[in-house]
Formats: C-alpha cells, sequence, structure tokens
C-alpha cells in the first residue's frame, strides 16, 4: 500500500494550497491534487483585483484580514496598493453607489464618497461623464498569473506532495479514511477536504454528495502595452467593471461579465455579446483605452451556491471530509479563510466563524444525499 | 543599418511621396508597406523591446511577430499592414512610464 | 443572410476552395488579412509596385487571383478576423476590415489559414537586420526589396535555396547558406519528390544557379551567433551534428547585414484550437494540427481545415485540399448528390497523393532535432515579445512547472503581442529536455480570442451608454 496522507486536498488554488500550507505548519501530512497546474482555475485567470468596494458587506472582515496578507505576500505576487475609484455615469447609479458603499464603509472599508470632479482629480484619464464616485485608498491589485508559481514554491518549501494534472476520479470511503484514484495515482488519506472551485460540485459527487454549487463564467481581458493612462483600480457603481493598468503597460479589463460553458463541458468560452459590452463600459470610463488592442480575453469559473456566501465546513454527511469553496471575492478573502479552515481542521477555534455548508439553502437547491 | 535595396531591374514603382518618422522625413513609392519603406531608408531600429530594452526591427513581415509596431494617428499598429502615403507621419513608440507610487 | 461557407484565407487552399463552391453553388464568402489573395507563396505585389518581370510563383498566383475574379462570392481582403464562435447551427466570425466590423454567419466554416514560420532562438535574433526566410520571400515577392546588401541565408528547408536564389537573381548579395541538413537527406527524400518533376527541377535549378554565382551553401552547419552594434555587421557559423547539435570549436565569421533565418513551417492552428476541435502532434506535418478526416472535417461540426493549416503539405496539395473540402462541405449541406460529389472529387483525389508526398518529403526535412536548442545561449532572448532569456524559460520549467500554461503563467512567456508563435517551439523544446515528454505529451498553451490584436475602439464603434447590457449589480 501506498503512503497514507494525513490529508488529501483536492484542488490547486489559493483555497487549496493555502489550507495545505495551514494545515502543514499544524504538523499534517498533506498532498494537494490538481487536474491541471497549480492556480489555473479561478485562482489564477482572475483580473488579480484587491477592491474593497467589490466585496460583499457579510464577507468585508474577512476581505480586511485577507488583504494584509496579500500585501503581506507582496512582490512574489505582483501585490500593488493604487487605490480604487468606483464611477456612477448617471443618478440611479450614483444612488446605488451612495447605498452600496455606505453599508461597505459601516462594515469596516475606508470608503468615501467623491465628487465626478474629486475622481477626475485623482485619475486624469477618467471620462468627463462621471457624475458621482467612491474612492476606497486600500484597493489595488495582484498579479493572478503568479498565483500557481507562488503557492508551488510555497508547498515546495513546506515539503507538501503536489500531483499536478491528475484529474480524481474516483473516490473511496474506507475505514481508514479515503482512496483517492487519479491520472494512473491511487492515494491514501486519513482526511478529505475538497477546495476545487468550479468542478466541486462534480468531485463531491463522487462521494454522493450533491452540493448546490454552479459556477459563473467570467471573462477578463488584457491589452498590449501602452503609455500610462490611468494609476487606480477603476470600476463600477454595479461592481460589473473592473480596469487597472499594470506596471508593464498592459491593461486588465475584468467585472464579471458572463461567458459560456460549463466546468463539466470543458472550458469555458468568450462570448462576443458580453465582451464587446464590458469593452465599451470600460472605454466608456476611460476613453483612452479606445486606442489600445485587445490582446487576449478568457473566461474563469467561479463557483457560488444560492445565497452566494462561502461553503466552508464539514462536507454534509461525511466524515472526515471538508469543503472549502464559493467565497465571492475569494480572490482576495482566500488566503485568509483558508487559515480559518485549517485551524477548523486542525481542530483549533478558527478567528472567525465559518460557513456551515450543511446550512439550509432554498428548498429546491438544498444540499442532500443523492441515494 | 545599411539601406536596403530596391530591386530595379524591370520593375517600375508608383510615384514617391513624402513621409515622416519621429521628425525625419523620408520619400518611398506611394503604397509600400512602411516596414519595406523604413528598411530601404537604412531606419534599423523601429522600437526597443519593452522589457529587455534591446533594439529591434521588422521580423516576420506578414502582421503576427509585433516587432515593427509604430504609432500613426495615436492607434499602435504593425508597419507591415500599413502603406506610406503622402504625408503619413509615424512615431516610434516611447518606452514605458513606470507606475506612479 | 447566413452564408452557406466562410472560408478564411485566399491562398492556395482557400482561394481554390472559394471557387469550387462558388461553382458548386454555395453562397460562399472569403476573407483574408493580407491585402489581395495568393497567401505567401503566390503573394500578390503590393500598390507601389506598377510593373514587374514575370516570376513563376507571380504567374501561378495571377491565374488564381484571375480565376477568383471571375467566379461569385463575397470577399473582404485587409480584414482581421478576430473570433470564431460556434453560434445556432453554425458559425459566427467577427472580423475588422478596412470599412469596420463585419460580422459573419455562415452554416460551415472552412479555415485556410496556412502556416505560419517557425524560427528557433539563435544568439543574437533579436537583432535588426535579422528577418524570417518567409518574411524575406513577402519582402521580396510583394514590395521588391532585398533583406540586406550582404545576407546569410539560414536554417532549414527547401525555403533556403529559394530565398538564396530569389536575391542573387534580383541582384542581391548572399554571403553563405548554413544548412542544418547534409545533402544526403535530399537525396534520401528523392523517390516522394520524383513524383513532383516541376518541382524537383525548380529546386535544382535554385541549387545550380547558386552554385554557378560562387555562393558557399554549408551543409550541417548552424549559426553560433549573430552580432552587432544595433545591427547584424557580423555572422558566425559552426559545424553541426546529425541531431543538429553545434559540434567543435572550429567557426567561420562572415561579414553581413542581414540574416534570412528560418526552420520551417508549422499549422497555423489558432483558430481551429479556438473552436475547440481535436488537436495532434505530427512532426513530419510542422507539428500540431487539427485531427481530421481525408477531406478535411474536423471533429467540430461543420468546421473543415484544408491546405497547410491541416498539416504542412505544400501549395499543391493545398490547392487540390480545399477544392476537394469545398465539394464535401456542399455535399454535407445538401448542395450537391452524393453522386455529384464523387464525380467532382474523384479526379482530385487522385492527383492529390502525389502532391501530398512531395510537400510531406520537404516538411520532414524540417521536423526539429534535439540539438537545435543546444545553440542558444543562456542569456539568448526566446520570448521576444517579454523579454525573456533561456535561462529565465529553463529556472521556471526546474521549479515545477512542467506543462505550457504553467510555464506562461509564471513568466509571461507567451503572453505578448506574439500570442506565443515565436516562442512556443522553442519553450516545448526546451521543456522536453529537462522534464523527457514528447512535444505531443507536453502539449500546446489555449487559444484564446482575439486571433488578431484588435483596438478596443474598433470593437466598441459608436454605442449610446444607455443601451449597454449591465446586468443587475452582484449580491450586497
Amino acid at each position: 500500500m501506498s503512503q497514507a496522507f494525513d490529508i488529501a486536498v483536492v484542488g490547486g488554488g489559493i483555497l487549496g494550497c493555502a489550507t495545505a500550507l495551514r494545515l502543514a505548519e499544524g504538523g499534517m501530512n498533506a498532498i494537494v491534487i490538481e487536474k491541471s497546474d497549480l492556480g489555473q482555475g479561478a485562482s489564477g485567470v482572475n483580473a488579480g483585483t484587491l477592491s474593497l468596494q467589490i466585496k460583499r458587506v457579510k464577507l468585508m472582515p474577512y476581505a480586511l484580514r485577507g488583504w494584509a496578507k496579500w500585501q503581506a505576500m507582496g512582490a512574489a505576487i505582483g501585490f500593488h496598493q493604487t487605490g480604487g475609484i468606483s464611477l456612477a455615469f448617471n443618478q440611479r447609479e450614483a444612488d446605488l453607489l451612495q447605498e452600496r458603499m455606505t453599508m461597505k464603509a459601516e462594515a469596516g472599508a475606508p470608503i468615501t464618497l467623491i465628487s465626478g470632479r474629486d475622481a477626475r482629480a485623482r485619475e486624469p484619464g477618467l471620462s468627463d461623464r462621471v457624475v458621482a464616485a467612491s474612492w476606497c485608498p486600500q484597493d489595488g491589485h495582484a498579479n493572478s498569473s503568479l498565483t500557481g508559481q507562488y503557492y508551488r514554491h510555497q508547498l515546495r518549501d513546506a515539503r507538501i506532495a503536489i500531483r499536478e494534472h491528475c484529474p480524481v476520479t474516483k473516490i473511496d470511503q474506507t475505514d481508514r479514511g479515503f482512496v483517492l484514484h487519479g491520472y494512473g495515482e491511487t492515494i491514501h488519506a486519513r482526511r478529505l477536504l475538497l477546495a476545487c472551485g468550479g468542478w466541486l460540485k462534480g468531485v463531491a459527487a463522487l462521494l454522493g454528495v450533491d452540493l448546490p454549487v454552479r459556477a459563473r463564467v467570467n471573462t477578463v481581458s488584457v491589452t498590449e502595452r501602452g503609455p500610462r493612462i490611468m494609476n487606480t483600480v477603476v470600476g463600477h457603481a454595479t461592481g460589473l467593471l473592473t480596469m487597472k493598468q499594470k506596471t508593464n503597460g498592459t491593461v486588465l479589463i475584468g467585472g464579471g461579465w458572463q461567458g459560456r460553458g460549463s466546468p463539466m463541458n470543458g472550458r469555458g468560452l468568450v462570448d462576443r455579446d458580453t465582451l464587446i459590452p464590458n469593452l465599451c463600459l470600460a472605454q466608456y470610463a476611460v476613453p483612452e483605452i479606445a486606442r489600445l488592442r485587445v490582446l487576449r480575453s478568457w473566461t474563469g469559473f467561479e463557483a457560488h451556491v444560492p445565497d452566494f456566501n462561502p461553503l466552508a465546513g464539514a462536507l454534509p454527511g461525511t466524515k472526515n471530509a471538508f469543503v472549502l469553496g464559493c467565497v465571492r471575492g475569494g480572490y482576495t478573502i482566500g488566503p485568509y479563510i483558508s487559515e480559518l479552515m485549517g485551524d477548523l481542521i486542525l481542530g483549533r477555534d478558527p478567528e472567525m466563524p465559518l460557513f456551515d455548508p450543511s446550512r439550509p439553502f432554498d428548498i429546491e437547491t438544498a444540499t442532500r444525499r443523492i441515494l | 543599418m545599411q539601406h536596403r535595396p530596391r530591386i530595379q531591374k524591370g520593375v517600375s514603382r508608383a510615384a514617391t511621396v513624402r513621409f515622416v518618422i519621429d521628425g525625419i522625413e523620408l520619400d518611398a513609392p506611394a503604397g509600400e508597406s512602411l516596414a519595406a519603406a523604413l528598411m530601404a531608408a537604412g531606419i534599423g531600429t523601429i522600437r526597443h523591446g519593452p522589457m529587455d530594452g534591446q533594439p529591434r526591427s521588422v521580423f516576420c513581415l506578414i502582421g503576427l511577430c509585433q516587432e515593427c509596431l509604430v504609432e500613426i494617428d495615436g492607434m499602435q499598429i504593425e508597419a507591415c499592414r500599413v502603406n506610406v502615403s503622402a504625408g503619413m507621419q509615424v512615431n516610434r513608440l516611447r518606452p514605458m512610464d513606470p507606475i506612479k507610487p | 443572410m447566413t452564408y452557406d461557407l466562410a472560408v478564411i484565407g485566399a491562398g492556395p487552399a482557400g482561394a481554390s476552395a472559394t471557387i469550387e463552391a462558388a461553382k458548386a453553388g454555395l453562397d460562399t464568402v472569403l476573407i483574408d488579412e493580407q491585402r489581395a489573395a495568393g497567401g505567401q507563396v503566390w503573394r500578390a505585389k503590393g500598390p507601389a509596385i506598377k510593373a514587374a518581370p514575370a516570376t513563376p510563383e507571380g504567374k501561378t498566383g495571377d491565374r488564381l487571383r484571375a480565376a477568383l475574379a471571375a467566379v461569385t462570392a463575397d470577399r473582404h481582403f485587409s480584414a482581421r478576423v478576430w473570433d470564431i464562435e460556434r453560434h445556432t447551427d453554425g458559425f459566427r466570425i467577427s472580423a475588422i476590415s478596412p470599412t469596420g466590423a463585419l460580422t459573419i454567419e455562415t452554416r460551415a466554416v472552412l479555415l485556410a489559414g496556412g502556416a505560419q514560420e517557425r524560427v528557433f532562438a539563435v544568439p543574437g535574433w533579436t537583432l535588426p537586420g535579422v528577418i524570417g526566410l518567409g518574411a524575406a520571400t513577402a519582402l521580396m515577392k510583394e514590395q521588391l526589396v532585398l533583406p540586406g546588401n550582404r545576407v546569410i541565408v539560414a536554417g532549414v528547408g527547401p525555403l533556403l535555396s529559394f530565398v538564396a536564389h530569389e536575391i542573387i537573381r534580383n541582384g542581391g548579395k548572399v554571403a553563405a547558406v548554413v544548412d542544418l541538413n547534409p545533402l544526403s537527406v535530399w537525396l534520401r527524400c528523392l523517390p516522394d519528390l520524383i513524383g513532383s518533376p516541376g518541382l524537383l527541377v525548380r529546386g535544382a535549378w535554385w541549387r545550380l544557379r547558386l552554385w554557378a554565382a560562387g555562393v558557399a551553401y554549408f551543409h550541417e552547419c548552424g549559426i553560433r551567433s549573430i552580432e552587432g552594434d544595433r545591427a547584424v555587421s557580423r555572422v558566425t557559423i559552426g559545424a553541426v551534428d546529425a541531431n543538429w547539435c553545434p559540434l567543435g570549436a572550429a567557426t567561420q565569421t562572415y561579414d553581413a547585414d542581414a540574416v534570412c533565418l528560418g526552420h520551417g513551417l508549422a499549422p497555423a492552428t489558432e483558430a481551429s484550437r479556438l473552436l475547440g476541435a481535436d488537436h495532434q502532434y505530427d512532426g513530419g506535418q510542422g507539428g500540431w494540427k487539427p485531427v481530421t478526416d481525408d477531406v478535411g472535417r474536423t471533429t467540430v461540426p461543420g468546421l473543415f481545415v484544408a491546405g497547410d493549416g491541416a498539416g504542412v503539405q505544400g501549395a499543391a496539395a493545398a490547392q487540390l485540399q480545399g477544392r476537394i473540402s469545398a465539394l464535401a462541405i456542399a455535399e454535407d449541406l445538401g448542395l450537391l448528390t452524393t453522386r455529384e460529389w464523387r464525380r467532382r472529387s474523384a479526379p482530385l483525389i487522385l492527383r492529390i497523393g502525389k502532391a501530398q508526398r512531395f510537400g510531406r518529403a520537404m516538411t520532414a526535412l524540417t521536423i526539429p532535432r534535439p540539438g537545435l536548442i543546444e545553440a542558444i545561449a543562456p542569456d539568448t532572448l526566446v520570448c521576444r515579445c517579454e523579454g525573456l532569456s533561456r535561462h529565465d524559460i529553463e529556472a521556471e520549467i526546474r521549479a515545477g512547472a512542467n506543462w505550457p500554461n504553467a510555464i506562461k503563467s509564471g513568466t509571461r512567456c507567451g503572453m505578448g503581442p506574439c500570442g506565443g508563435r515565436y516562442c512556443t517551439e522553442t519553450v516545448t523544446e526546451l521543456a522536453c529536455r529537462i522534464t523527457g515528454k514528447t512535444p505531443g505529451e507536453f502539449g500546446i498553451p489555449t487559444a484564446r480570442p482575439p486571433l488578431r490584436p484588435v483596438p478596443i475602439g474598433c470593437l466598441s464603434g459608436e454605442f449610446d451608454y444607455d443601451d449597454l447590457p449591465i446586468p443587475p449589480p452582484a449580491p450586497l
């Protein structure tokens, strides 16, 4: 029989890797199993925005602590604190901005409402059609492309086993734990953590658990290098735009416009009908980007559940198995909530409450056993 | 860089027009690709590698490699995909400004 | 309206397919990013050229362009296709043409994007004055400009003699031709070439003319370095072994102001990969190519590939393939009876074997050998766009990034504006050497739109803010 690990983590994104690191610190012998490469799912293909203005009110305390983790990771992950501006182009959006940002500020984010003129003073490239804006000096970005590289180094330094290009196709439960069957591999582990984002539903189904997980197909685009036209993270009252110019001159444009496809049917696809309005909105905010050429657009699967809160806790009905996923704003929050999850598995008291995956969802989609 | 010779034997070309690159006036037959016109004029460095700072010039001539990128009318465009026209104003790309703190 | 067929690429395969499809009664549209039909091989002269001596390639191209002009099909030149999506029962193609954004709906698509040049890094290959072998053909055929005053022509494959010959024929000077292959490989593939005597004679004629002109032609030699202050001024060459690995310390240095460098052609697969067709690695046909049947059907219904984009086999085969695919599409769409398809395609299928044999023999000469990358110095740039050296790439692979997307994410190699077109092959060879994988196992990075860089202003066009379909905000 091959070596038995204390825990097998399925999913090599931020959540899986960061939890494995916490578990290794706590003395557990962990293995991270990833179907493609580390950090190539949502963790590595998102727009890298570290913006408090687009975080959910309820998750703000987690986001603030997650932000501090990114700041500590620093240059290795391309961290930049630039400040961020969210824009309203009409009165309806201004009202929306005021309502949402006031609540987020009350939740602890250092967000202030500013005039369109103040916004343009901070960011001269902004359109003169801005009627109101909000400003958060803490906003910024990191380079999500470096997620895989960063965690590969961290896992190696912590002597955590890694299996890449190893999709888990079967999981057996035994009295001693779990046997995972992958690409020519059989892995034994006493505990199991599912942290595979958009693929959670399919992997949990291997254990007969139906998680009410769905995946959004978020589109991100990047332009060629250009002269500097913005310095901050530029957003929109609805949250449907994130845009920043990286130090290398390229502009990254996101905002969660939906492509097509699903995790279970292969890759996601960019949809021209949502890509173009996404770019129009970006151009409306900063007209100068009309001159830049788009080099690449892509999609990433962002997992969510009906109440849009994370799944973080015991996998329903399965002893010694846990699930971590569906964290809205998971890039910012990921490194922190993973530590909480690690503490829970280690039997410690997490610093902040987690999100029980057995909580009731609406009747149609509530977590239930398949059999 | 030395001038690249235009093939002359048996070849007749459109009338010569004048265009400008970074303030330098150059002549070329109307409709010649800007990349070819720059080569013929002996313009070696078209841009610098944005990360390594080394001189770069025309490489693939079919619009793929992006090494001959120049700026015309505020747009970045491959010199090999532009035809020379009278009075065309071409700018070579400047190195990036660093991000403001 | 919805077309029956959209042909992308107006080279030998695409232009021939368009003619055949139009004759079979298909509503056909042809799109190409160059200024006129002909592709790389039968490239038309640019608008600056009013008259020039005829060449065999020019004449063939002119005949094809005349035949194309005589059929009824819509055509868009200087139009760059940036996206192809599966859409309802067919496809939706997005392009930017000189007149603005173009959207084309069609029942079937024939990709005829041809091949792209493969150039492996050598020390100094980023210096101004170094261009691709294919680039040299474009420069001479379309612009009638020589690549330099004293040119080194280097690499591998049949383009070496063609380019060197074109330079001297047009009054230029070739310092030397540097061929990684021994002369014996040419003799060994003679049996495959005999079936296409016209092409064989032309190839032999180029060599003879080079010899008569006193041009040094070195077999089993490669470039060791290209040097110069801001432009090429010296090129050092040296012997290579049977694996194309630099051999021995003896070198020879030439004064030169230009280098034409190329290592064969690879199918341009970005569009077929974007559409999710299955691909396979076949070194003998230029590397990664879409999986197709005999008539060019891919694994995506309604999507066909013909010509070098389906596996590099040369212009003669491409022309026939394009016609066969067009007829097969007509039959699939119910516009040609099976009987009629057989009648029209049979003579083409009969002829294609010889052409393919010739083309494949030429491509086989260029299959990269493992020693090729040994000529790359640690500080030689491999990724031109992002300024990454061999050392940078190898460090990332050694740190555990063993697959294309991992290397790309960690280093940015292939994320630049060329889209990985000029580094992927070198990275593949470097990674395979370290990891022991074959290129087929290593794989190829994911293809993403746009297929060519597109200005945001061209995509956005004129729009009214209130018409933007901005979805409701995320939950608080």
